[in-house]
C-alpha cells in the first residue's frame, strides 16, 4: 500500500495507464502522482497544454495523451520525480523508459546497468540509450533505458551496479561485453557461430578460445538449450595465430 | 569522510589550515566549523558528560544544543560546532564544567 | 545603540521575504542572521520546491535562497544586514540585544518581525545521546553545507517531508540508507518523496521504532521494533539494523523563546508543533507592531513560510506609513496563495491548527 511503503499498487497504477492504442503510436508521459499536494510545475511546464489546467493547486496532474507527444519536458521539471516517458515504439520487442536521476555517476550512453522495480528490486539488465543532461534539466538528468516491453510499466529506476555484470568483457580480442552476448540472445541469435558472426566474438587472434565456452553458458541460460546440446561453430585452420612466412616457407607448394 | 562530487551542489572552501585535536595535528579548511573538520578527519566522540562521563558528538550542528562543548585555544565551553576553524587552533576535550585559566 | 524602523530576526525564506517587501516599499530594514550565509534552511536543500511559480515551484531549496538574496540586493539603500549575529533579548519597551562577533548590541526599531524558524524534536530511547545520533538538521548541515559525508550507513527515524528528504540528499551524498522508519501507520511525507526513495530499494517501514540504541564510545548498531494499532511496541517483533547514524527526524517545533520574552499570547496547538503566537491576518502577534512569520508561526513547508514572510513586511511597512495603491490587491493575493497551499488534505492539519488561532 502506497501509504505505508511508498510502492504504488495495481489498483494507484490502472488509474494512470495510457490507454495500448495510444503506447502503440509512440512515447507519452506517465504521471505517478497519487496524492493530492499544493504542487503544479507539470502543468506550467507542458508547453502542448498535454497537462490539463490546475482549478486548485492540490488537484492531481490529468494528461490527454492525445496532446502529449511525449517529449519529456516535465520529467526534469516536476519536484516530486514522478513523470517517466514510455515509448513503446522503439523496436518489436523493446521500450525506452525515460527516468530522472539525480545522482553521480551518471551512467554512459550504450553500457549495461540493472534496471530496478518501484521497490528498488532488480528486474532486468537495460541498456542506457541516451543521457540528457543539459541546461534545460537544470541538474535532473533524464536518462532513457532499453527495456523488454513487458517491463515498460514495471522498471522506474536503476542501479549503476551492475548486478547481471553486464559490463564485463566476454571477448577480450573484440572486446564484446556479456551484456551486449546476451542482448544479441534477446534478438533472436542463438547459436554460437550466429553470435560470432554478427558480433566478432570469437574472430580475433585467440579464436575464441577464451570465450567460446562463455557464450555458450549464456545461450544456455537464456533459452535453456544445454552446451552439450548447441550446434559447435565451424574451426578451420589455422588453429593458432601464425605467421604468414610460415606457410610460404613450406615444403608442399605445388 | 569528504564528500567529493555531488549532483547538485559544488563545496566552497577555504585554504587547508592545520589544528590540534588533543596534541594530534589535523587538517581542515578555513572557516568550516571545528566539528565539520573534527568530523572529517573521523572523529565522532568530542567529550564526555561532566556528571555520568557519557560520550558527547554533536547533535544538532547548528548552536542550539550544546553537545558538543569542547576547549578552544584554552577556552572552556565553546560550542566546536558552529565555531569556525583557523590555521593553528588547539582544541582540546573538555573535563567537567571547564577552566577559566 | 542603533536605532531602524524594522527589525528582522533571522534571515531564512520567511525572513528574506518580508525584508524584501518591507524595504521594497520604502523602510529601513536590519535583518539579524546567526549564520554566516543568508537563506536559512533553503541552502541546505538540493530538492526542487513544491507549490507553484509564486513560491519558486521547481526551483531547488539551494537556488531559491540566491534569488532572495539577489532580490534584496535590489534595495541595499535601505537594508543592513549583519550576518553571524543572534538576537539574544526582546524587551517590553521594544529593545533588542544582539550579540555579534563576542560584542553585545542593543537595537531600537518601531516594528520587529520575528522569523526564527523551528528547532528540532527529539526521541527517547535508551542512549539517545550517543555520538553518532544526529538530528535532520545536523545531518543536512553537515553534508550540504560542509561537504562532510555524517557516517557510512544511515537509520531514519521519520518519514515526515524531512525524513524522506534527508534520505534522499544521504544517497545524492553517496552515503547507504538502510531505511526509514517511522511509528505512524502511514507516511506522513509526500508520497512522491517516498516513491522515489524507495524506488532506490530503501525500505520505508511503519509503524516502527527505536528501541534501543547500542554502541559505547559512538553508535554501531539499532534495535528496532514494531508497534501495534494502539502505538504500543510488540516484544518478538525486534530487528537490528546496522548503521554508525542514527538520523533523528520526528518534526519541529517553533523556535519562539524572544515571542515569550517579550510577552506575546502563546497558545499550544500541536497541529503547529507547539506553543505559537496568537495573531491577525496580517500576522501581528498581541504585542503591537511585533510581526511572525514562518516556522516560527507555525511549522509548514517552506512555500508557505515565503508567502507569509511577504505578507508580513507588507503589513509591517504599511503600519509604520510605507504603503502603495496595491496593498490591498497583494495582501488579498498572498492570503489567496496561502489558501491554496494549505488547501488540499496534505493542509488539513495546518487549517486545523490556525483555526485555533486567528481571530
Amino acid at each position: 500500500m502506497l501509504e505505508k511503503t511508498g510502492i504504488a499498487t495495481e489498483q494507484d497504477l490502472a488509474g494512470i495507464m495510457p490507454p495500448k492504442e495510444r503506447l502503440a503510436q509512440g512515447p507519452v508521459a506517465v504521471i505517478e502522482c497519487f496524492q493530492r499536494i499544493p504542487c503544479n510545475p507539470c502543468y506550467t511546464a507542458c508547453k502542448r497544454g498535454a497537462i490539463q489546467e490546475f482549478e486548485d493547486i492540490n488537484d492531481r496532474p490529468v494528461i490527454d495523451v492525445d496532446k502529449c507527444n511525449g517529449c519529456g519536458i516535465c520529467i526534469s521539471n516536476c519536484p516530486g520525480l514522478s513523470i517517466f516517458v514510455i515509448d513503446e515504439t522503439y523496436s518489436d520487442t523493446e521500450a525506452l523508459v525515460k527516468i530522472p536521476y539525480e545522482f553521480l555517476p551518471l551512467p554512459e550512453e550504450g553500457t549495461f546497468i540493472t534496471a530496478l522495480d518501484r521497490e528498488g528490486k532488480a528486474v532486468c539488465r537495460a541498456k542506457v540509450h541516451k543521457v540528457l543532461n543539459s541546461k534545460a534539466q537544470d541538474k535532473t538528468p533524464v536518462v532513457s533505458l532499453i527495456v523488454p516491453k513487458e517491463f515498460s510499466m514495471v522498471v522506474r529506476c536503476f542501479s549503476i551496479d551492475d548486478f547481471y555484470s553486464d559490463n564485463t568483457i566476454i571477448c577480450r580480442c573484440e572486446e564484446i561485453t556479456l551484456g551486449q552476448v546476451r542482448e544479441l540472445i534477446r534478438k533472436g541469435y542463438r547459436s554460437l557461430d550466429e553470435i560470432k558472426r554478427i558480433s566478432r566474438a570469437g574472430m580475433g587472434p585467440c579464436q575464441g578460445r577464451t570465450c567460446r565456452q562463455l557464450i555458450m553458458q549464456e545461450i544456455a541460460a537464456a533459452t535453456g538449450v544445454k552446451m552439450g546440446e548447441q550446434r559447435m561453430s565451424t574451426f578451420r585452420p589455422p588453429a593458432k595465430p601464425i605467421k604468414l612466412g610460415a606457410l610460404l616457407g613450406g615444403d608442399d607448394h605445388e | 569522510m569528504r564528500i567529493e562530487e555531488h549532483p547538485i551542489l559544488s563545496f566552497k572552501k577555504g585554504p587547508k589550515v592545520r589544528f590540534t585535536f588533543d596534541g594530534k595535528t589535523y587538517e581542515g579548511y578555513e572557516d568550516e566549523p571545528i566539528a565539520a573538520a573534527l568530523h572529517a578527519a573521523g572523529v565522532r566522540t568530542l567529550g564526555h558528560s561532566h556528571k555520568l562521563g557519557r560520550p558527547r558528538g554533536f547533535y544538532c550542528a547548528i548552536g542550539n544544543c550544546s553537545s558538543c562543548l569542547m576547549v578552544v585555544n584554552g577556552e572552556p565551553n565553546v560550542r566546536v560546532c558552529v565555531e569556525k576553524l583557523k590555521d593553528g587552533m588547539v582544541v582540546e576535550t573538555q573535563k567537567g564544567k571547564g577552566d577559566l585559566r | 545603540m542603533k536605532k531602524t524602523e524594522i527589525v528582522v530576526v533571522g534571515g531564512g525564506p520567511a525572513g528574506l521575504s518580508a525584508a524584501i517587501n518591507a524595504a521594497s516599499l520604502g523602510a529601513k530594514v536590519t535583518v539579524f542572521d546567526r549564520n554566516s550565509q543568508l537563506g536559512g534552511q533553503l541552502v541546505k536543500q538540493t530538492h526542487m520546491f513544491f507549490g507553484s511559480q509564486k513560491q519558486y515551484a521547481s526551483i531547488r531549496g539551494v537556488d531559491i535562497a540566491d534569488i532572495l538574496t539577489n532580490e534584496l540586493m535590489k534595495y541595499k539603500d535601505n537594508i543592513e544586514i549583519h550576518t553571524d549575529s543572534t538576537v539574544i533579548g526582546m524587551y517590553e519597551d521594544g529593545m533588542l540585544t544582539v550579540e555579534q562577533d563576542g560584542k553585545y548590541m542593543k537595537i531600537k526599531p518601531q516594528s520587529v518581525i520575528v522569523t526564527t524558524g523551528a528547532s528540532e524534536k527529539f526521541l527517547t530511547f535508551p542512549n539517545n545521546d550517543l555520538p553518532g545520533i544526529y538530528g535532520a538538521g545536523a545531518v543536512q548541515t553537515l553534508m550540504n553545507v560542509y561537504g562532510v559525508a555524517p557516517g557510512d550507513s544511515v537509520l531514519m527515524i521519520g518519514a515526515g517531508n524531512i525524513g524522506l528528504i534527508v534520505s534522499y540528499q544521504l544517497m545524492q551524498a553517496g552515503i547507504k540508507v538502510k531505511a526509514i522508519i517511522d511509528a505512524a501507520p502511514k507516511i506522513g511525507g509526500y508520497l512522491v518523496h517516498a516513491s522515489k526513495i524507495r524506488r532506490m530499494g530503501v525500505p520505508i517501514m511503519t509503524s516502527y521504532t527505536v528501541k534501543y540504541a547500542h554502541g559505547t564510545e559512538k553508535l554501531e548498531k539499532v534495535t528496532i521494533w514494531r508497534l501495534d494499532e494502539k502505538w504500543q511496541p510488540m516484544p518478538g517483533t525486534e530487528l537490528d539494523i546496522e548503521a554508525d547514524v542514527m538520523c533523528i527526524s520526528v518534526g519541529l517545533s517553533p523556535l519562539a523563546e524572544l515571542l515569550w520574552q517579550i510577552g506575546c499570547d502563546m497558545k499550544f496547538v500541536p497541529e503547529l508543533g507547539g506553543h505559537v503566537p496568537v495573531r491577525n491576518e496580517e500576522l501581528e502577534t498581541s504585542m503591537k507592531g511585533i510581526y511572525v512569520a514562518g516556522d516560527v508561526a507555525g511549522v509548514e513547508e517552506a512555500s508557505a513560510a515565503m508567502v507569509e514572510g511577504r505578507l508580513a513586511g507588507l503589513c509591517a511597512a504599511k503600519n509604520l506609513g510605507y504603503t502603495s495603491d496595491q496593498f490591498d490587491a497583494l495582501k488579498a493575493d498572498y492570503l489567496d496563495q496561502l489558501n491554496a497551499l494549505r488547501s488540499g488534505p496534505v493542509g488539513e492539519k495546518i487549517r486545523k491548527g490556525l483555526d485555533q488561532l486567528v481571530g
